[in-house]
């Protein structure tokens, strides 16, 4: 057995009312890549922010080379080797590649001379042992994404530390970057390093991990373990406690229905060029693609928030031309169920009712502008109880609603309005597994009602579960579309095959 | 070249240079030796203003109460003197001390509470305002020694002013506060990413209450520099000095969310508010619509800043 590094032994953390971690273990060997995985809500963060030292565990204690260790904050954890590198942007922004690398260290003293000479001198050594062809002296600013990344690790790596904890590292990476990073970590690895990595992609971890803990509700669902002769579905059946399901729902032809949204040969504003595509009545429609591939783009500039240069786009038949997104939602009745419901598509600190009435006041504000309670609440309340959204009352300020339920508000929200093409983006981001079923069957409920809706996710198993068809973006382009069959792993082939299409 | 460009202090320079000879080739008394002197002492003054402002921009927040803070520096030291007759060079340290701790206290409920820059020195800006009422009755203190008065308005090598040397030294000490000095680094790691500096083992609370202590000795050395300058203890000192302490960072490409601010380019910032305002007295315009023309100002350079901005964005996207 190898030389054990880090090991948490029977943790416990609890909140006020909640327990987020029971009796949860994890080891860590020397020269290892071990994948932490969960379902949202599972306790993966959780547990991170104890390894990384935010968080003092309740219960259970954590050993550090075979030492009893209790960090009192996270310096305390990185001081002790402990290196993370969390999954948003940790880097300032103005300084140079050498200053964030050396952060830490010019962090004791605050009368300390800054030498710029030693820290991009020392800054080199760590860009050189990642392959990084950097000048230390640029500022972080000017770097991509990937890149970012990859200085984020040099910091991490330069702080000595003993465990890299790596939280969704390739989130924001092409296939290609993440490749560059992949062989990074096994590097390494083979050098002894012992690495965390937290993942929402599987085919990630069954490619790169050596050991694999899963947590569900709050408990082991397996500890360190082998990945050896561990496989996708089987790490699915440990996270959600069985296999996935896709629900058994018969298939839809919509090939004679009329189209609802057609666009043809659209280039936009930001950088979209000749994209076709179509949503017929009563289908959903997927649009599938890595982050940055441009769907979320395709989705606002739909809806007006950029310009469209080129092309033409028709909704029901008749070419339109949206100049804002006020026109698309008030004049062609178009909704948008954004993608960071907390950002841009609630108020949080606004009540049920507010929110699920925004999309409406226009049309129910008498001549004089007047708006009562009661007409928000007669043409609301109807969709609020056919989505069956628990709040204890439409005064109740969403904020304090889950997460599921507060997807439903913005769907609400829209239904209200009486869209006649509805756009998800991410529906189910950040919710629980009963809650997505329900909301998928919800959505399924709408397209067959009579609401299309252009779907998009970056989660495989729920974009199989609900298009009817599934149109393929790389890059801001279409780069194919594919007819749904239901088989999981012929159409995830399908449409990594269209994705990496003219990457190769 | 385009480094040169890119550079923050090459637009207000370029701005500058043009002023100055613009203002010279229409009015020849624009470059006389009194006329240099005026505008070195406004540019002196104005400057620690600015830089009160400008340490807490780099934090990412705002001090309203700089004018507070330096007003009662002002009259604590010209009324130490005509008082008790406290000899100039301690009251001026007294003076300084009664800023850094104005400034320590705003910092520390800052960092403490975690309620919001704005309306912690929104309130201590009543409170220092109400104390400096409350000792002066609104009356100046006029006993402010002649050696004071001497400091504040004679000249060496013609017309450089004496209080250019105690205020270039300050400017230089900030420059490389900011950009040699590890605790300027920190601020300036704060302002572009709290949660990060967090995590490199930044004190986050003891970065802000240093960044605000030290605001609050630059507004109170500009309270000390302009008593002499006046030759009188005002109450008034420091009303006027908000929009200006703003203005001149903003012309220099200090970016309000804070993590970028410039010396040179808000020094530079402060010679065009200081060419300006003079301009509008020479071509005999109304010095009243000074603010006007300042507040145009701050919407020019803010301006201009954000579309450097999208600039660098467009041009990262393209790569």
């Amino acid at each position: 057995m190898a030389e054990v590094v880090f090991e948490a032994r029977g943790v416990s953390k609890y909140f006020p009312g909640v327990k987020a971690l029971e009796n949860v273990s994890i080891t860590l060997t020397k020269g290892s890549i071990h994948a932490l995985l969960g379902e949202n809500g599972a306790g993966k963060s959780t547990l991170i922010k104890i390894i990384t030292g935010v968080y003092r565990p309740d219960g259970g204690e954590l050993f550090l080379d075979g030492k009893n260790v209790r960090f009192s904050g996270a310096r305390d954890a990185m001081g002790a080797g402990i290196g993370f590198v969390p999954q948003e942007r940790n880097l300032i922004p103005r300084f140079s590649v050498g200053e964030n690398i050396a952060l830490e260290a010019n962090s004791a003293h605050p009368l300390k001379r800054i030498d710029y000479a030693t820290i991009n001198a020392e800054a080199r050594r760590w860009l050189k042992m990642l392959d990084l062809d950097i000048d230390p002296s640029t500022p972080v600013s000017q770097l991509s994404v990937a890149k970012m990344q990859l200085v984020e690790i040099a910091k991490a790596l330069s702080q000595r530390s003993k465990v890299l904890l790596l939280d969704e590292p390739t989130a924001s990476l092409s296939p290609h970057e993440a490749d560059v990073l992949f062989g990074l970590l096994r590097r390494l690895r083979d050098d002894g390093a012992s690495i965390i990595f937290v993942s929402h992609k599987l085919e990630e971890v069954v490619a790169i991990c050596d050991t694999v803990t899963v947590l569900r509700d709050g408990n082991n669902a397996c500890e360190s373990r082998s990945m050896a002769g561990v496989g996708r579905q089987d790490l699915v059946r440990l996270m959600i406690g069985r296999s996935e399901q896709i629900p058994e729902w018969p298939e839809r032809d919509s090939i004679g229905k009329p189209a609802v949204l057609e666009l043809s040969g659209v280039s936009t504003a930001i950088g979209h060029r000749d994209v076709n595509l179509t949503v017929r009545d009563g289908e959903i429609v997927g649009l599938y693609g890595l982050v940055g591939a441009g769907r979320t783009e395709l989705a606002k500039s739909i809806m007006g928030a950029f310009a469209i240069t080129a092309g033409t786009m028709k909704l029901g038949g008749k070419p339109v031309r949206i100049a804002s997104v006020s026109e698309a939602i008030h004049q062609h009745r178009l909704g948008y169920v954004s993608e960071d419901r907390k950002q841009e598509g609630l108020i949080l600190m606004h009540s049920v009712l507010e929110n699920a009435g925004i999309a409406v006041w226009r049309k129910l504000a008498s001549r004089l502008g007047f708006l009562t309670d009661r007409t928000v609440r007669t043409k609301v309340l109807p969709f609020i109880n056919k989505l069956e959204v628990k709040t204890p009352s439409l005064e109740q300020t969403v904020g304090n609603l889950s997460g599921g339920n507060q997807q439903k508000i913005s769907v609400a929200k829209w239904l209200a309005a009486g869209t006649q093409l509805l756009i998800v983006d991410e529906p189910t981001v950040g919710i629980d597994i009963k809650s997505k079923a329900y909301l998928h069957q919800l959505l399924r409920d709408l397209s067959e009602a009579g609401t299309p809706i252009l779907l998009i996710t970056s989660d495989m198993p729920e974009m199989i579960t609900l298009a009817d068809r599934i149109v393929v973006m790389n890059d801001y382009r279409i780069s194919g579309e594919i007819t749904n069959t239901r088989d999981y792993g012929a159409m995830s082939e399908g449409i990594m095959q269209l994705i990496h299409a003219d990457a190769a | 070249m385009d480094r040169l460009v890119r550079a923050d202090w090459f637009g207000p320079l370029l701005v500058t240079l043009v002023a100055v000879i613009g203002m010279a080739a229409f009015s020849p008394s624009f470059l006389s030796p009194l006329n240099v002197q005026v505008l070195l002492l406004a540019l002196c003054i104005n400057g620690l203003i600015a830089f009160s402002q400008m340490i807490i921009i780099a934090i990412g927040q705002m001090n309203l109460s700089v004018g507070a803070i330096g007003g009662l520096a002002a009259i604590s030291f010209a009324g130490l003197m005509e008082v008790w007759g406290v000899p100039a060079p301690l009251a001026a340290i007294l003076a300084i001390c009664i800023g850094l701790i104005g400034g320590v206290l705003n910092g520390f409920f800052i960092a403490w509470t975690g309620i919001s820059a704005f309306v912690i020195t929104l309130a201590s800006l009543s409170i220092f305002k109400g104390i400096n009422l409350g000792i002066t009755r609104a009356q100046p203190f006029y006993g402010v020694p002649e050696s004071v008065k001497a400091f504040g308005n004679t000249t060496f090598l013609g017309p450089l002013p004496w209080l250019l040397i105690p205020c270039a030294i300050v400017f230089v000490a900030t420059w490389y506060l900011l950009n040699r000095l590890s605790l300027g680094r920190q601020i300036l790691a704060v302002g572009g990413n709290e949660h990060a500096s967090a995590l490199s083992g930044i004190s986050v609370p003891r970065t802000v209450i240093a960044a605000h202590a030290i605001s609050g000795v630059l507004a109170a050395l500009a309270g000390i520099a302009l008593v002499a300058r006046l030759q009188i203890g005002q109450p008034t000192i420091g009303d006027d000095w908000l929009i200006l302490s703003f203005a001149a960072p903003v012309i220099g490409g200090a970016v309000l969310s804070g993590g970028h601010v410039s010396v040179t380019a808000t020094l530079l910032g402060v010679a065009i508010v200081a060419i300006i305002t003079q301009a509008l007295v020479l071509f005999h315009i109304d010095p009243f619509l000074v603010q006007v023309v300042l507040g145009g100002l701050i919407l020019w350079a803010v301006g201009v800043n954000r579309w450097r901005e999208v600039r660098v964005q467009r041009s990262l996207k393209r790569s």
